[in-house]
């Protein structure tokens, strides 16, 4: 029997309580549900508009447990199709990424355009179908619902959802300064980084937002910024960290804060300022003139930005786009990729490179001790003595209802906002995530009983 | 007299740096590096394509110059990273090797690697495999390396890579 979602969040606001239970992170029929309401019942992100810029251009993305092919026609439309033949449901493309006018089927040679309409069945006037067989299209089984915001695609399995501008609600003010947004838009650098982790989805989806872990899981992270800053290491790459004061504990003042916004969406950020070792210290002037002195201080922070329930971007240093994957309870896939403004400089592309291996991959130094401590998380919540986790609590009596002057100054309008010194450690912009999560769940489990 | 290498020296070469990195004797494993070593472990462009320009594509690990290997190690020893700690027992199995060059203080060689890992923490063991090429310099008496190129085939990660364990 299911356990039933509703009881494992305890959230009573006016109690100062928000508690979540661990079996969220373990059980197999949330999982299930997980993946029916969440991953394949509503928005999620499936890539950059940018990875099929020509016609007939493709690549392959999931939607939670569905294989999806985007495709661009020959008229430049891009669609999102589910990757499987309507024959015998095989995929029909094969490769993750490439250019082709027509797929064929490898089973059966049914094949498709590049707009997923049906173009051949094999023997078809020798096969003595039915009349009802000839009546019925044969081509690739379209996502109900398929949009782009800023090179931003989402799509949709469920027909039921609201616009994907509703969907991104204010959070799309965000996603219109990633990696400074310029003209030419945003791409994806090649040489993509897959890993898996043995723990639930939902710790990376907490990581992404969480500033309090900063200190605790990466000093020697740290300590190696502060080795090279000191010239103790002849290594070159170097990195914005060093020049920011937003991870130091005795910084004064604000330093940065959260953000919520409807639908789950979140932003955490820190003060890190225009440095000269930012990737885009050269665009700094356009990037004003397109976006203002506010916009640009903005694009100058570091923002970790989670749409939910699967898309985050973390800009610091460098910048890296992430795709959580489920794949099970206990294990995820992260497809990874260094996120970068089109047109930049060699210069800058390359320090935007050497500053993402060291700090974002599964081979640097600083994400297998977040991955290493979700595992660890993960063997943890067996432990039921206590089900409920106290990770939820700080910043609870910091937030106020809409945003504030740093929000407001750049027209963005979340429905909660944070303003935090540099101890304060919001844990509250979790909550937006659950009480999306409790909804999308509830709604599930409702319709699935009626 | 210029230095040359013999395929047997280059078999041995390389049987040291495998077993310094699996002992953890990675004092000795640095000093195999030239100061200005190059360390390398590409990305993959797609299912098939090896990225090629590390100023425009992405690598796993890149380093110019020895001093990234050496904050690697400090690291892995610093007791502040949790991946590192306990360090999983290794192996490194390396074959194939062929001399591609020998002469003249400058050697090239290609070879296989298959690094077998136990991780204790989680009862989990796994392997990484691939290709080394590896381009020696005959330096103040001795060959060191002056690049080192990691072709990692198996190239999603499970949780943790680090130096150690390719």
């Amino acid at each position: 029997m299911t356990i039933d979602p509703a009881g494992l969040i305890d959230d009573r606001p006016d109690e100062g309580i928000f508690r979540v239970d661990r079996a969220i992170f373990s059980d197999p029929g949330i999982f299930d549900l997980e993946m029916r309401h969440i991953f394949e019942g509503g928005w999620v992100f499936l890539g950059l508009a940018s990875q099929a810029r020509a016609p007939h251009d493709f690549f392959t993305t999931q939607a939670g447990r569905v294989p999806i092919l985007i495709m661009r026609d020959g008229e430049g439309q891009l669609g999102a199709f589910v990757n499987s033949c309507p024959h015998k449901g095989a995929q029909v493309a094969q490769t993750r990424a490439g250019n082709a006018r027509i797929h064929v089927c490898p089973y059966h040679s049914w094949s498709f355009d590049s707009a997923g309409r049906n173009r051949g069945i094999k023997w078809q006037r020798a096969g003595c179908y039915a009349a009802a067989f000839e009546q019925s299209d044969h081509g690739l089984a379209r996502l109900p619902h398929f949009g782009e915001y800023r090179g931003f695609l989402f799509g949709s399995l469920a027909a039921d959802v609201p616009t994907l501008a509703a969907h991104l609600g204010g959070a799309a003010r965000f996603l219109d300064f990633v990696v400074g947004q310029p003209p030419a838009g945003v791409e994806l650098v090649p040489g993509a980084v897959t890993f898996t982790y043995d723990a639930n989805w939902k710790l990376q989806l907490e990581n992404c937002s969480d500033a309090y872990h900063f200190t605790s899981a990466h000093p020697s992270y740290i300590q190696i910024m502060e080795r090279r800053q000191k010239g103790d290491s002849a290594a070159a790459v170097r990195s914005i960290w060093d020049q920011s004061q937003a991870w130091s504990e005795d910084a004064e003042g604000v330093q940065g804060g959260s953000y919520s916004f409807e639908h789950g969406h979140v932003l955490n950020w820190g003060r890190i300022g225009l440095t000269g070792s930012h990737p885009l210290f050269e665009s700094a002037g356009d990037i004003a003139a397109r976006h203002g002195a506010a916009g640009r201080d903005w694009i100058f922070n570091m923002r970790n930005l989670t749409i939910f329930p699967n898309l985050q971007i973390a800009e610091n240093a460098s910048s890296q786009l992430r795709m959580i994957q489920p794949i099970a309870p206990g294990r995820t896939l992260m497809r990874t990729w260094c996120i970068a403004p089109s047109g930049e400089s060699g210069a800058a592309r390359r320090q935007r490179i050497r500053q993402y291996e060291d700090f974002f991959n599964p081979s640097g130094m600083a994400t297998p001790d977040d991955t290493v401590a979700y595992e660890s998380c993960q063997r943890g919540h067996a432990g039921r003595v206590d089900p409920w986790l106290q990770g939820y609590a700080r910043g609870m009596t910091a937030g106020r209802a809409g945003g504030n002057r740093l929000s407001d100054a750049i027209g963005a309008s979340p429905r909660r906002s944070v303003l935090a010194d540099s101890q304060l450690c919001d844990e509250t912009l979790y909550h937006n995530y659950y009480r999306e999560w409790a909804r999308r769940m509830a709604a599930g489990v409702g319709a699935e009983r009626a | 007299m210029t230095a040359a290498l013999s395929r047997s020296e280059a078999e041995d070469f390389l049987y040291l740096e495998a077993a310094l990195l699996d002992e953890g004797d990675w004092d000795a494993w640095l000093a195999l590096y030239t100061e200005d070593a190059i360390f390398r472990m590409p990305a993959w462009r797609d299912e098939e394509t090896l990225c090629s320009d590390p100023d425009t594509e992405l690598s796993l690990i890149h380093y110019d110059g020895r001093g990234g290997l050496e904050d690697r190690v400090f690291r892995a020893r610093s007791g502040q990273s949790v991946a590192s700690h306990p360090r999983p027992r290794c192996v490194h199995v390396i074959g194939n090797v062929r001399l591609i060059d020998g002469a003249d203080g400058i050697a090239e060689v290609a070879s296989t690697f298959t690094v077998f890992l136990h991780d204790m923490r989680a009862d989990r063991t796994h392997h990484f495999f691939g290709r080394y090429r590896h381009m020696l310099r005959h330096e103040a008496g001795t060959w060191r390396i002056a690049r080192k190129h990691i072709v990692l085939l198996n190239d999603t990660i499970p949780t943790v890579v680090d130096f150690y364990s390719i």
